[in-house]
């Protein structure tokens, strides 16, 4: 009877590791323990309404994967300065750049974790940084993209203060992401304070846009 | 009796009405504090948080009367779907058209003649 009870639990725990994804270093635990009351890993999008997305507390993550570069995660987990001039959902508050931060080896364990969240709808190695005449036209003006984001050039920070900052966005953001997020915005967030533009540009023209903010310092 | 019926009928049926448009209102304030709050401001006064030295245009201000009073209600419903170009006026008003519904268009346009407290000329 002992035998056949030790033989259950035994076989119940090693179905338990078979069926649980595992990540390096615990990244998940450590998620669930300090982000996860902020931030949802579980996609797809969850918000229906303006309410629902004003509810949340911080970006979701489920996309992360396919969304950041590996490098600046790892970085910017521990030294997490704001991206967005302004607090989350917020058009009255600055962001107070209190967002936590992580030790090194948790970084790297949030990092390695976050990296397997990515999604079917970002195709790989589309887009590469590349700044044309035509891209830089429709975004400084064409398009009004200066309007919510800010930029860098020469030392001097100028655009809106709404949207996140794009100075840097070369080394934050996956360029096929950002091609995927102008092309089908709604999968990633339905719900958003950023126009819509699918029907605005044309895919060639979202794609030479990706390749610019590729190339932001 | 039957007059009594149709009177306590009529009488909610104008409560339900009253109680729909408000909350139509509250619905359309909403759309506006999220989407055009961040140029246009919450008081629809032209000053939201992207007008920055390099914001290259003034957004529009809803609440000056005689400004607002020139614009049909055809040209708001164009600008919010189609941008600020459909209008001959700054890119840096955005096309919200594959983004709003029409009733959504439609709760603006009254929201934003509510902060004009005018109509079309």
């Amino acid at each position: 009877m002992k035998l056949l009870a030790v033989t259950v639990s035994l076989g119940a725990a090693l179905l338990v590791t078979m069926t649980a994804p595992s990540y390096a270093g615990g990244g998940d635990a450590i998620f669930k323990k300090n982000c996860a009351s902020c931030h949802y890993t579980d996609g797809p999008a969850k918000e229906k309404t303006i309410a629902d997305q004003l509810a949340k507390k911080g970006p979701e993550l489920f996309y992360a994967g396919s969304k950041f570069q590996k490098g600046w995660l790892a970085a910017w987990l521990q030294d997490p300065k704001p991206i967005r001039p302004m607090k989350y959902n917020s058009l009255t508050e600055k962001n107070a750049g209190d967002h936590p931060k992580s030790s090194a080896g948790d970084a790297a364990a949030l990092t390695d974790y976050l990296m397997g969240l990515t999604s079917a709808k970002v195709a790989a190695g589309k887009i590469k940084a590349k700044s044309t005449p035509q891209a830089r036209n429709i975004f400084a003006k064409k398009m009004p993209c200066s309007g919510c984001h800010q930029t860098e050039s020469k030392g001097d920070v100028s655009g809106g203060l709404s949207g996140p900052s794009l100075v840097g966005a070369g080394k934050r953001l996956n360029p096929d992401w950002v091609y995927a997020y102008l092309t089908d915005v709604k999968s990633f967030k339905p719900v958003r304070d950023m126009p819509d533009f699918s029907k605005a540009m044309s895919p060639k023209d979202m794609e030479g846009l990706a390749a610019y903010i590729a190339t932001f310092e | 009796m039957s007059r009594f019926v149709i009177m306590i009928t009529m009488a909610l049926g104008l409560a339900l009405s009253a109680a729909g448009s408000a909350q139509a209102a509250d619905d359309a304030k909403q759309v506006f504090d999220f989407y055009c709050a961040q140029c246009h401001g919450e008081k629809g006064d032209g000053k939201g948080i992207n007008v920055t030295k390099s914001f290259s245009t003034d957004p529009r201000n809803f609440t000056v009367t005689a400004d607002m009073e020139k614009r049909s209600d055809d040209d708001i419903r164009t600008v919010i779907k189609d941008g600020g170009p459909a209008i001959s006026k700054s890119p840096l008003m955005p096309p919200w058209g594959a983004t709003l519904s029409d009733a959504e268009v439609d709760g603006l346009l009254a929201h934003i003649r509510k902060l004009c407290k005018c109509t079309a000329k």
